[in-house]
Parts: structure tokens; sequence; C-alpha cells
């Protein structure tokens, strides 16, 4: 793009950053549009659990255009600020989670190459800018000027901090099984049957999927560890002064983190872009996204990687809407008593598995029957 | 978080926290009604509550002296609004204690399955507003689907849906409609399997348990020194249910029925029905065991109201007419207490020989019930005491008056 | 020139966030407010390792920086900021004090900057040295003891004392466990059982 911009507008200078203006665009739209389709679905799920229909009216018989119409109205919402409030860190504070939010979608891959920056270090990165949402909730609280969102914020922000660790321990388990903190290359050395996904590459990925998945929910607050929105204790925690606009921006920041760890758990788990059967594969499709059936290969896999991190997503509604609530000190045992030592001990395991078992188990197995098999026969042409 | 060795007032931290005074309510999602609770914490630890009660004082007891106790009957309603059916009973049971008044057999039955489906629906919000305090959004709206099938029931009875004034001095406003039996089992039927639902979501769910078992536990003797009655007294372990061990005028109303008062004798529940286990976690006098205790009473209300539609269709004779609306009142004075949804509600009327009352007393359950929150949440964590506050089934309509 | 435009705009925009924010640091009077624009001067910085193509380090900047320091350090402050610690006023003798102390590291700073000669004239990026392989694979290699630098070492002499940065990186980890101990240690609760018995049997 930016060579035909290049070709077009004369100062060059300008055709950079028109291309750089389009693509943070066109990312800041999918950004969006996940948000506005996951509070759809959430409605949607959320009713249907609860013998209810949900919107059905706006846009049709299925109220698609509902969360548009939501946004539109807090839009227009009167901007209230509380008196006791910091108003310049009042304000600024949703825009901090949102753009950390954002900045997440600059490394998950859509498909193969399909990925806003390739990054070498793509999983840490991801991890280090999904830290930084906690501090607009801090923020919020504490800019707010009202014990209830400060108590809110430190509840939060004490959640999310602590489960980093474990879920930075459960993302090292793929990065172990590839050897490399590439997303696009931890995607592609899942390719093939469904079999090479990671989630089934040995018992102590498939655990550390699951654990991953708890702490997942547990660092993007939703149910059972959505403390710090929690209507019945705290009215709504740090987000109790927030109103109209800013609040929509908070959500937003929350949905699109929920994509985002959702999107992550597929990458690095579920196969990514490889379906369960390899169809580009069987018909020979090629991987090169410059071709066309190249092009059309990665197409499918972007709608593999959508099917799954949708699944994902639907899993974290339902279970918001099944489970009631933690504790703030039953969500810390839960993180220090069982997630920690769980992903640590899953992760040695992974490491002692790939060191006894590099192919597998079949490999491995049929490696040893091999070994033995020779020292058999050697013996006996010794003898001859 | 503490263990059960180490009490909270032995603890110190280093590290010292503020101590902060949180108020939460009247405003509030979570306080079941307009109910202000000041809240002393020291970080995340409570360590007193106060209950600031009287945003909804009507002086409900001051104008029962100026109207006849059938015109004061609507007012009851209003006290318990999620069980007005049980708040007209008890008064109109208190003015035929007073008259001598006795209702035929037909009007007996059809009290009993009217109360006890005004129970089912009190019993429904109860528990299902404490799963939306916790967290569980779910069953509250399961519960409000079946809690509308039964005021469907009502409004074909007597045309409301919430304020009823139904029960009345001397028997009820009118018979029931035709076809209303039949559609009272049909709604029996469908709903008690819809009970296993209730608690595979609640009484059994992990995370439930962990919110209320081992929290607010209340001892037996804490429970009859505050006066603590109904569900919350059962909880504790202490058999005592005025259906069956009241006054002689109180318990005749259930005479010859067959149903099991859900309390924890000798370590175990009543049997007669497949309820789900009690978790190991869970302490006798502890949220999770009043939540059990009003989860089982609806399974018990839904087969006393069976019974109660098959005595009403075999009871011959006629459903008693109301007393006189401005008749007047033989002088004297009469308590009586009823075994209402919440607790024991009693009702005094001391009459001075003119149509309208002298005095009108109204000794509420919740009332007493609500002052063993302090008790209760000493030392709890903040999350708890929406937890202790929602499993004593508070409703501030009966509270002040 | 037009190839640099970008990258020098990026360059300057992040150093002058970062510089900026850190004289607005100093000079913020709420304490609150001072630890924001901390963050955002450490956030800058992670932005000029980022345009340095050290995503690696930027990553670490951010995650350890401002999502583990500043979290800490905004925790604090907003947890004690009651009364005279809630807006900070310096005097004006602090005030000299602390340019003397920060001009003369300005100084020595810019001093041992401008005496480097790799650094004196810029670069283009294409005369920039390629990095071989990936620069995180090659960090991790040097943490677990293999000198990346000097992969082909002649002499077996040297090559036995060549440890990479595996010590450091030992003493390091060993030191964040201790701290963590002593976090833990000190947040503990205590009984105070003792000082109650002590009270009870002096009673009478």
């Amino acid at each position: 793009m930016t060579e035909l911009l290049t070709n077009i507008l004369s100062p060059s200078w300008l055709a950079y950053a028109i291309a750089a203006a389009i693509q943070c665009a066109l990312l800041l739209v999918v950004a969006l549009a996940s948000a506005a389709v996951f509070i759809w679905l959430e409605r949607k799920v959320s009713a249907r659990i609860q013998d209810r229909l949900g919107p059905t009216r706006v846009g049709g018989r299925f109220g698609w255009l509902q969360p548009p119409a939501d946004g539109l109205k807090l839009l227009c919402k009167e901007d209230i600020i509380p008196a006791a409030a910091d108003r310049l860190l009042f304000r600024v504070a949703p825009y901090i989670s949102f753009c950390s939010a954002f900045c997440v979608f600059l490394a998950l891959p859509f498909a193969n190459g399909w990925v806003a920056l390739r990054l070498d270090v793509g999983v840490f990165f991801i991890l280090a800018v999904a830290g930084i949402e906690v501090f607009g909730v801090i923020l919020g609280g504490y800019a707010s000027g009202s014990k209830w969102s400060l108590y809110g914020a430190m509840r939060e922000a004490a959640q999310v901090v602590s489960y980093e660790v474990p879920l930075a321990l459960c993302v090292v388990v793929p990065v172990l099984l590839t050897g490399s903190m590439d997303l696009v290359e931890i995607g592609n050395r899942q390719a093939g049957w469904f079999t090479n996904w990671y989630v089934l590459h040995d018992p102590f990925t498939f655990v550390t999927f699951w654990v991953y998945a708890t702490c997942a929910v547990a660092s993007t607050n939703r149910a059972p560890f959505d403390l710090a929105e929690a209507e019945s204790e705290l009215v709504a925690g740090f987000l109790t002064e927030y109103s109209g606009f800013r609040w929509v921006i908070f959500f937003m920041a929350e949905y699109a983190s929920m994509f985002v760890v959702s999107g992550l758990a597929a990458v690095l788990f579920l196969g990514g872009w490889n379906g369960p059967i390899p169809i580009a594969g069987l018909l020979h499709l090629g991987s090169d996204p410059d071709t066309a059936t190249g092009f059309i290969a990665n197409l499918l896999g972007l709608g593999n990687f959508l099917i799954k991190t949708v699944a994902g997503v639907t899993c974290v509604i339902w279970l918001r809407w099944t489970l009631p609530r933690l504790r703030i000190d039953q969500v810390m045992t839960t993180c220090l008593k069982y997630c920690v030592p769980l992903a640590s001990a899953m992760l040695a395991g992974a490491v002692l598995w790939t060191y006894l078992c590099p192919g597998g188990l079949i490999a491995r197995a049929r490696h040893s029957l091999t070994i033995a098999a020779e020292q058999q026969h050697a013996p006996t042409q010794e003898r001859k | 978080m503490f263990s059960e060795r180490v009490q909270p007032e032995n603890v110190e931290f280093d590290v010292h926290t503020d101590e902060m005074l949180i108020n939460m309510g009247p405003q509030h999602p979570s306080t079941h009604g307009v109910l202000r609770l000041v809240l002393r914490t020291d970080g995340e630890i409570v360590t007193e509550v106060t209950p600031h009660i009287g945003y909804l004082h009507r002086c409900v007891e001051k104008i029962g002296e100026n109207l006849t106790p059938r015109q004061f009957l609507p007012y009851t309603d209003r006290l318990d609004y999620l069980a007005g059916m049980n708040m007209n009973l008890g008064w109109a049971l208190t003015v035929e204690k007073l008259l001598g008044l006795k209702v035929s057999e037909k009007t007996r039955h059809l009290r009993v399955i009217v109360a006890e489906l005004s129970r089912i629906a009190s019993h429904l919000v109860a528990a299902c507003c404490y799963g939306l305090d916790l967290g569980s959004f779910t069953p509250f709206m399961w519960a409000f689907r079946e809690r509308e099938l039964i005021l469907n029931l009502f409004e074909d009875l007597c045309g409301t849906r919430l304020t009823y004034s139904y029960i009345t001095v001397g028997g009820v406003t009118d018979d029931l409609p035709a076809g209303w039996l039949q559609k009272c089992a049909t709604f029996l039927d469908q709903f008690e399997p819809v009970i296993d639902e209730f608690h595979a979501v609640l009484t059994s769910n992990a995370v439930f348990i962990r919110r209320t078992a081992g929290i607010g536990v209340l001892s037996p003797t804490m429970a009859l020194d505050y006066g603590c009655t109904g569900p919350v007294l059962r909880g504790s372990g202490v058999d005592w249910d005025l259906r069956r061990d009241g006054e002689p005028f109180c318990t005749e109303m259930y005479e010859d029925y067959t149903y099991q008062v859900i309390a924890e004798t000798d370590g175990k529940y009543p049997q007669d029905h497949p309820y789900p286990p009690v978790p190991p976690a869970a302490r006798l006098g502890d949220c999770w065991h009043r939540f059990y205790v009003r989860m089982l009473e609806v399974v018990q209300s839904a087969f006393l109201v069976r019974q109660a539609m098959e005595k009403y269709a075999q009871a011959g004779g006629k459903v008693d007419e109301p007393f006189p609306l401005k008749k007047k009142l033989p002088k004297g004075e009469a308590y009586l207490e009823t075994e209402a949804p919440k607790g024991q509600m009693g009702f005094m009327i001391i009459s001075d020989g003119s149509p309208v009352p002298y005095r009108v007393r109204v000794r509420s359950s919740s009332f007493c019930n609500l002052s063993v929150t302090s008790e209760l949440c000493r030392g709890v964590l903040v999350a708890d005491v929406p937890a202790i506050v929602g499993s004593l089934d508070l409703v501030l309509g009966e509270i002040d008056r | 020139m037009e190839a640099i435009n970008w990258h020098g705009f990026f360059f300057l925009f992040f150093a002058i966030v970062a510089c900026a924010f850190a004289m607005a640091v100093v000079v913020a009077d709420n304490i609150v407010r001072m630890a924001c624009y901390l963050v955002v001067s450490l956030g800058a910085v992670a932005g000029l390792y980022f345009l340095a193509q050290a995503e690696f380090l930027g990553a670490v900047q951010l995650m350890v920086y401002v999502g583990g320091t500043m979290v800490l350090l905004v925790f604090g402050v907003m947890l004690t900021a009651r009364g005279p610690l809630a807006s900070m006023r310096t005097g004006g003798g602090q005030w000299i004090m602390a340019a003397i102390a920060g001009g003369a590291l300005l100084a020595m700073l810019l001093q041992a900057a401008f005496s480097v000669s790799d650094w004196a004239a810029p670069k283009t990026i294409q005369e920039q040295a390629a990095v071989e392989g990936s620069p995180s694979a090659r960090l991790g290699l040097g943490l677990m003891g293999v000198r990346v630098d000097q992969l082909e070492q002649p002499n077996l002499m040297l090559r036995r004392g060549m440890s990479g940065h595996l010590l450091a990186f030992e003493i390091i980890s060993v030191h964040l466990v201790v701290v963590l101990v002593g976090a833990a240690y000190l947040a503990r609760a205590k009984r105070r059982l003792d000082h109650k018995q002590a009270k009870d049997d002096q009673r009478p």
C-alpha cells in the first residue's frame, strides 16, 4: 500500500503518513467491530441462558444493530465528572485501558503472515502490553474520588497483577514446544491434522490449556472473577462514576481484551488458523499469501481463527452467566495456591516431555523399538 | 482467609491499613430494599456493621387505629410485599381469634393452597435474589419465570399480582374461579422438575458453596436470644415451626396435613425427597444452611398445595363470606403469631368495643432477623456482608412498617 | 532525506515526551500525578527501544517498569497519599541542590555520549549493521552462558572462562526470590495471642 500511495502522492512523507493512518484505522475497526459483535453475542447468549430472547427489534429479528444503537445513546449522555475527582486522570484513564487492549492487536496474527507487526517476540510483547491495561483501572478508580471506586480498583489491580504470573507461565509452554516467541511461527508449527495442535501434544500442555483458560478469564475480569465490577457489592466498583462515552471505552477495552485472550489461546493451543482437517494442504493451495490460491488458503485460515476465537469468547460468556462470583481472597487463593503451582508443574512436565520424547510418544516408542531391534540383530551379526 | 483457630481480634499485621467507614445503601443493589448498612472496615475486613432502618416507615400501626380490620387488610399486603397472602392470613387469623370466629373446612383448605403458593413465591425470590447478590444472574431470571406463573394464578383468583387482600377476616373475598385448580396442578407439575435446575446452579454449585458455607454461622442460642425465626432459626438446627408447634388457632389450619418441618435433626435433614446432599464445608447455622432450608421448604409447600387442592375438592359446603365491614368488635385483645415465609409474623389487636381497634401492633420477623446482622458480620470480609444479609431474607416493608 | 524523516520524527517525539514528562515529574505537585507522569516517561523510553528495533528490550521495559514497578509505585502512592504527603511542595533551596546534582549528571552524560566516535555522525538505517539471527534468541543464549558475540574462539584456554551472562542471571534470580520471600514475610499475619495471654496473666 505504501508503494501505491508513494506513486500517487508526490511528497513521500505524506504517503507514509496516510498509509500508516489507514493501517491504524483498519486495525481499530477490527478491534471496535469485534467489541460490538461480542457485546451483541453476550446479550443474546445471556438471554438464552436466562430463558429470554435478548435484543430482537433493533436491526431486524436478531437485533444486531443494538450495540451501535446503545453506543449512540451513550455518546449523547451528559458528561458528568464528580466534584471530588481528579479531572485529568479521570478523563485519561479509560483511554489507557483501551489503548493497551488495542495495542495487543498489533502483534496478534489472524492467519499465516497476516499480522500487523510480525514481531520476533510476539508473545512477550502481548503479555507486556496487556499488563498495562490495569493502569487504566487503577487510575479510573482513584481518580473517581469515591471510596467505592478505590476499593474496586484495588481489588482489580491485585487480581490482574497476580494472575499475570500463571498466565505467563502457561504461555511459556507453547513457546517451549515451538522454540520461538513468534506467534506466526507457533501457529505454523501446528499445521496439519488437529492432532498437531498443542493442546493434544502432551498431557502437560492439555492441563496448561485449562489453567491458561482460568487465568485468562481472571485477567480480563470476567465472572467468576469480576469483583471489580461487582454490581451487587460495590455498585460498579471502579466503574461507578463513569457514564456515557467513557464507560463505553472501558467496556470496549474489556471486550477487546476478551477477543485478544481468546485469540491468543487459539494460536497458542488450538492450532490458530489451521483447521482440524488440512483442507488447504489437501487441495494443494499453497501457503504463499501473495498468490491467489495462497490467499484463499489464508482466508480459510482466517475463518478457522475467527471460529475458534468466537467459540472461546462464547465459553467465557457462558461461564459468566452460570457461576456466582468469587471473593477476593478466594480469587487470590486460586491464583497463588492452585494456578501458579499447577502452571509451574506443567512447565516442568512439558520440559521433561520435550527432552524425553521430542517427536511425540509414538515417535519415541518407535525409536526405542528400533534401537531394541538393532541391538538384537547386532549380537547375532557379530557372532556371524 | 482466617483459619478457625485464630479469631480476627487476635491477628495483627505489621503493615497497617486505614480504617474506613463505608455506607452501603439505602440505594444499593444488594441490600434488599431501603436498608442502610454502615460498615466499619479495616482494609477488607469488617469490624462493625450498623443497620439503619426507617426509610420505608409508613405509620401502618397508627393507621390501623383509624380503620376497621377489613379496611386495614390492604396495609398488611404491603408489609412483606413478596408474600402478601401470608400477611393477610396472619391478620385475618388474629382478628378471627379476637372475634372467636371459625372458618369452614373449605375456606381452611383454600387458605392453605393460597398461603403455601405465596410461600413458594417468596422463597423463590429470596433464594434467587440471594444468588443475584453473589453474582449468579441466571437463577434469578428462572425464579421470576416461575414466580410469574404463580402470580398469573393469583391474578386469575383476585385480580392483583402483588397486593392481594384476598384472605380476609371471616373467610376469603371470593371463591376459586372455574378451572383454577387445573391450572394450579399444571403449574405444580411443571415446577417440581425445575427445582432441580436451581439446585444445580446454586445449592450444589462449588462456587456458591465456597461463598456461603461456613459464613455467618448463627448458633441456636444466639438465634433464640435475638428472636430469629423461620428459616433463619431452622437453618441453625432448631426444629420449630408454628404450623406444627404454634398456638391451636394457628395449627388448626394445618390439621391432618402431611409435611416435614425442614430443620436438621440428629445431623440429618428430612429424607422424604431426593434432596441434594449437604457439602462437607457447610456448618450448621451458616448461610448455606439457611438457603438450603428455604429450597427444601419450597418442595414441602408444593406438596402441601397438592394435598390442599385434593381436600378442597373433596370438602363440602361453601367458602365463607367475609366479616361485615363496620361491625363492632368485642372488647379485648388478641395476639397471634403465624409462620410466614420469612419467620414468625405476629399481629396484635386491642379493641375497646368500637368497630375500629384501639391499637394494632405488628411483630415483624425480619426485624428480629436483622438484629443479628451486627453479630454475624463481625470479622468477615466486605464481600461476605451481602452474603449474610441476603441469607437472612429481609424485607424492609415489614421491618419499617 | 526522506528515508530518515519518519524515523527521526518518531525519535524526536519519543525523546521529547520522555524528557518533558520527566520534567513534569519533578515539577508536579500532586504525588499521584507525579507517578502517572513517570509512567508516561518510561513508556516513551520503551517506544525508543522499539524504534531501535530492540523489541525484546522494549517489551521488557513495558512489562517490568510500566507493568510492574510503576503499578507498585502507584499503588503505594495511592494508599499513602494522605495529609501532608498528598502534595509535595519543594522549597527554593531544594531546587538549587537538585539543579546542581542534575546538571552535573547531565553534563557527564553528554560528555560521555559525544566522546564515542561511532555515535558522532548520524547514520542512516541502511548503514546500521544487520543483526544476525533474532535478537531475543541471542539474548536467551547469552543468559544461558553462551558467548554469542564470540562464538568461534580458537583458543581453548580462553573459551573455558567464557560464561556469558549466566552468573549474573543466577544471582539476580536468587535475589528476586529473596525479595519475594521477604515481602511475604513482612506482610504476614501474626497472632497476637501471646500479648493477650500476657495481659490475662497479669490480672489478679
